[in-house]
């Protein structure tokens, strides 16, 4: 059987479902056997979800959107006058 | 996103790529539009500044308006965009003092001699709704994230928090792809130790209630 050190080295590819199938069938049997590691999958996983849907919030704030848009028309009346 | 949808975007923005270079400044406000938040958001995650943020996405701005016909189309527009944007970002932290960062292999997993787990591992992701977009739990995760080395940093954000494939993100920061995969796995391996202290310690202290 594989030990968590291989379970966890393989987690990524696990995940993108790139491992091959014995490779995969072996993870699988560690889960089976091993809770702390299935405990560790999903909080592996868990922690891309959050961090991305709390890093993904960003908004533009509205003064630094009319900032750039001021910005934008100056650098083009400048191009005009070329 | 479908593929065709990928296709006729890829498609839209070669053509305002075109029509800048000729010189059409219609153009230009279409690609700002359409990149600005990009280039924004990618800036404040790596800066955590909004002054800082505004500024590099000016100049990012400015410098696809000046240098576009440098833009040979070897890459991607957007992978173009990107790598002008991280450098802008890397050029304001560098004038700036730099907290120094820990060490990453602190925070990997720890195993026993015979490679299993020695720290109790808890499972703390049924349990973390309630606790979403809470202004602390915000804070927890912008400062993990902020604690990440530079060169996981930027793969994550690109990788996970972009949404962008390990192919382009291997093409934006010049990486090959199992470096791209590995300093990933790092960066995950890192937060979800991070979060698992602030996880946990909610789970125990609802436990006592």
């Amino acid at each position: 059987m594989i030990c968590c050190k291989e379970c966890i080295d393989l987690l990524y590819d696990y995940i993108e479902g790139s491992l091959d199938q014995d490779t995969s069938k072996s993870l699988e049997e560690h889960f089976e056997e091993c809770p702390p590691c299935i405990a560790f999958l999903n909080t592996y996983k868990s922690t891309t979800t959050i961090c991305r849907d709390t890093l993904n919030q960003i908004e533009i704030p509205d003064e630094v959107r009319r900032a750039l848009q001021s910005f934008l028309k100056e650098q083009k009346g400048q191009q005009d006058k070329k | 996103m479908s593929f065709t949808q990928q296709k006729e975007d890829r498609e839209i923005e070669e053509a305002l790529v075109r029509d800048l270079q000729a010189g059409n400044l219609d153009a230009y406000d279409k690609i700002a539009e359409l990149y600005q938040k990009k280039i924004y958001a990618l800036s404040f995650n790596l800066m955590r500044n909004q002054m800082d943020a505004q500024d590099v996405t000016q100049e990012v701005l400015l410098t696809l308006f000046r240098k576009i016909n440098t833009f040979q189309g070897k890459s991607a527009f957007s992978s173009w965009v990107y790598r002008i944007t991280l450098n802008a970002s890397y050029m304001k932290l560098r004038s700036k003092k730099k907290e120094p960062n820990i060490s990453i292999d602190e925070l990997l997993p720890s195993f026993n001699g015979a490679g299993f787990q020695q720290e109790k591992i808890q499972d703390w992701s049924e349990n973390t709704e309630s606790l979403l977009f809470t202004n602390e739990t915000r804070e927890v995760i912008n400062k993990a994230v902020g604690l990440l080395p530079e060169k996981e940093k930027v793969v994550f954000l690109l990788r996970d928090v972009e949404g962008l494939s390990t192919e382009k993100v291997s093409e934006i920061l010049d990486l090959t792809i199992p470096a791209v995969k590995s300093r990933l796995h790092r960066a995950r391996l890192f937060l979800r130790k991070k979060l698992s202290g602030y996880f946990e310690e909610y789970n125990s202290q609802k436990g006592e209630t």
